[in-house]
């Protein structure tokens, strides 16, 4: 509106902006309520018992007042490796996000900021990655970094899950770079990753929010994955994932604690972060039906 | 027109080619540079046992002295003229040992498959129709939480209910000893890891017809449909499923390979003999042959399965000829 013109007329009458649907905002309380319980329950630092410590006196016992998760094959208390083992369990998923989504924006924006015969061909290179089967690609992919451990590990999970957020970053980067304030950043010389971090990152992060709370799930699932066939970490290294990878030996003696309490934790936090996650996209999108 | 399509064949074929060649170097590359021993594949326990002469004659005859490109290069020449080589553990051709396999992955993936297909849309539809209504409410949180349960974890504790208390059910294998043209005994077989085939992929597919199916029912003819005095039900089945399937067929057909081949824990928890499982072990102990065989063929099929899929998307949808590359997402 210019308002040198303003007096030729009278002010054009205030119109009341229509009021909003209503949508009422839910927030998954349990899902954070649990995810924080299970959080800093991997976090304390005080454990009822050594995780590591074989007692062989005591293998392979039911749940019972001294061990309230009991033990598993090697004697080792599963209440304390339950709490221990999350820890691995998180924060490889966590660490795997944030490899994933960096890769991901990195190779997205490049892509859509690139000639069109270099984003083709970029594009063309992603779908050859996705044609191998994950798992066999990070088993490949593993075998140049020597022996798994808990970063190396994360690395790898995370150097193979970002397709679908490139993809994204890639369409949005393509919407954002014929916009005015691109050019402008440009025009003043800005670099790419300065327009990267200052202005196409900000617009970015609502788009693939959704994506990057998947990718913690995923990376937690391939962790546990890969550690229950014996391709990632090692046994010794308790996570939810390694604990489970004695369950053919577990199902013989059907010792049900061994297989049902990791697991039953493992999938609670995959359950928490999922709910989060579609939580998030819901409050993000959220439009009333007109069926 | 039609020397545009003999043109657009052409060009999608030399792409593919392109792509598979590319696909072949990266995994020849990479299956190198893996850990694991090709001789402990060929030899098994003796490996270890071989004197280092021994070693050396053994390596020269498999050829594995000779530099990296000198193998891919010989790799590819006998390729080109149908010969995948041999596997260093079975002793036979690549495509032998491959073709024992399929009948069992494709049985176990084929049904699972053609179970998702069919069930996702009920689901899905059903869903959309009673939004946020208990019914909804209840199969999404079922769904989430058979999409959240780990593969493995759900065969083991499938197992330990169905097989170990209950004794109703095998908990590995194909079949029962001896058994192999037996039907009843490859169905009982079969319930335990197709269940687990299914219930991990289902909700995937159904969510998304549901959330698509819910942003159609945002759009305005749905309002103009719902003047005129069509039934929801008319809306929802004759409109809005409209608008949706087609995406869903595309996204179906680049779900085959990866139903198909997806299914490699399932396998290696069930001891299943299929692909999935025969893909491990090569890529651990270094049979390179089955490995770039296994590898192309899952990728030739993931590749064509996208390009056919673009293809009829284009026919059907002429808005996604511009757009780059297929919406293609790794599953599992």
């Amino acid at each position: 509106m210019d308002d040198r013109f303003a007096w030729a007329g009278p002010p054009p009458a205030e119109v009341p902006p229509e009021p909003p649907k209503r949508i009422p905002l839910e927030i998954p309380w349990i899902s954070w309520f649990v995810l924080a319980v299970l959080l800093l329950g991997c976090l304390c630092p005080v454990l009822p018992k050594d995780p590591a410590y074989m007692d062989l006196a005591h293998t392979s016992l039911p749940p019972s007042r001294a061990f309230w998760f009991g033990t598993d094959a090697m004697g080792r208390d599963i209440f304390s490796m339950i709490w221990y083992g999350g820890r691995i369990s998180l924060f490889t998923g966590f660490a795997a996000a944030a490899v994933s989504t960096l890769a991901g924006i990195v190779f997205g924006a490049a892509s859509g900021f690139a000639p069109r015969w270099a984003d083709a061909l970029l594009m063309r290179l992603t779908e050859i990655l996705l044609s191998i089967p994950g798992l066999l690609l990070i088993l490949l992919l593993q075998g140049t970094l020597g022996k798994p451990n808990v970063v190396s590990l994360s690395l790898v999970i995370g150097a193979t899950g970002w397709t679908g957020i490139a993809k994204v970053v890639r369409t949005e980067v393509l919407r954002l770079r014929e916009s005015g304030f691109v050019a402008a950043a440009q025009c003043m010389g800005g670099g790419f990753f300065h327009i990267l971090r200052r202005h196409l990152a900000p617009n970015l992060l609502p788009s693939i929010l959704f994506m990057v709370v998947m990718n913690v799930r995923s990376a937690i699932l391939t962790e546990s994955t890969l550690s229950f066939l014996g391709l990632g970490l090692p046994l010794e290294v308790i996570s939810w994932g390694s604990m489970l990878s004695l369950a053919e030996t577990a199902l013989l003696s059907g010792a049900w604690w061994m297989i049902l309490i990791p697991g039953g934790f493992l999938t609670a936090a995959l359950l928490c972060v999922t709910s989060i996650g579609s939580g998030l996209r819901r409050w993000l999108n959220r439009e009333q039906s007109n069926l | 027109m039609s020397r545009n399509l003999v043109w657009y064949c052409l060009k999608k074929l030399l792409l593919f080619f392109l792509s598979m060649l590319l696909l072949s170097l990266a995994v020849f590359c990479a299956a190198h540079f893996a850990p694991g021993d090709p001789l402990v594949s060929y030899y098994g326990e003796r490996a270890e046992k071989l004197t280092p002469e021994e070693r050396a004659q053994a390596e020269e005859r498999l050829g594995l002295y000779d530099p990296l490109h000198t193998q891919y290069l010989r790799w590819l020449s006998n390729a080109l003229r149908g010969d995948f080589g041999m596997s260093y553990k079975y002793k036979t051709g690549v495509l032998e040992v491959i073709g024992k396999r399929l009948n069992n992955t494709l049985l176990l993936g084929g049904t699972g498959f053609l179970l998702i297909f069919l069930l996702s849309p009920v689901l899905g539809i059903l869903c959309a129709r009673f939004e946020d209504k208990p019914l909804d409410r209840l199969l999404c949180w079922a769904g989430s939480l058979s999409s959240c349960i780990p593969e493995f974890w759900l065969s083991l504790t499938l197992i330990l209910v169905f097989s170990v208390w209950l004794r109703l059910l095998p908990s590995s294998g194909a079949y029962a000893v001896g058994k192999a043209g037996d039907w009843e005994s490859r169905l009982t077989h079969l319930i335990l890891p197709l269940a687990v085939v299914v219930l991990s992929h289902l909700w995937y597919y159904a969510y998304m017809i549901r959330n698509q199916l819910l942003e159609e029912v945002r759009a305005n003819y749905v309002l103009l449909a719902k003047t005129k005095g069509l039934s929801r039900r008319q809306i929802l089945l004759r409109h809005c499923l409209r608008n949706v399937l087609p995406p869903y067929f595309s996204m179906m057909a680049v779900a085959v390979p990866h139903i198909l081949g997806g299914t490699y824990v399932v396998e290696t928890v069930f001891s299943y003999p299929g692909l999935g499982a025969l893909s491990y072990e090569s890529a651990r102990n270094q049979d390179t042959h089955l490995l770039m065989a296994l590898c192309l063929l899952s990728g030739g099929a993931v590749m064509l399965c996208s390009m056919l899929a673009q293809a009829v998307n284009e026919r059907v949808d002429p808005r996604t000829r511009s757009g780059g590359g297929m919406e293609v997402e790794r599953r599992g």
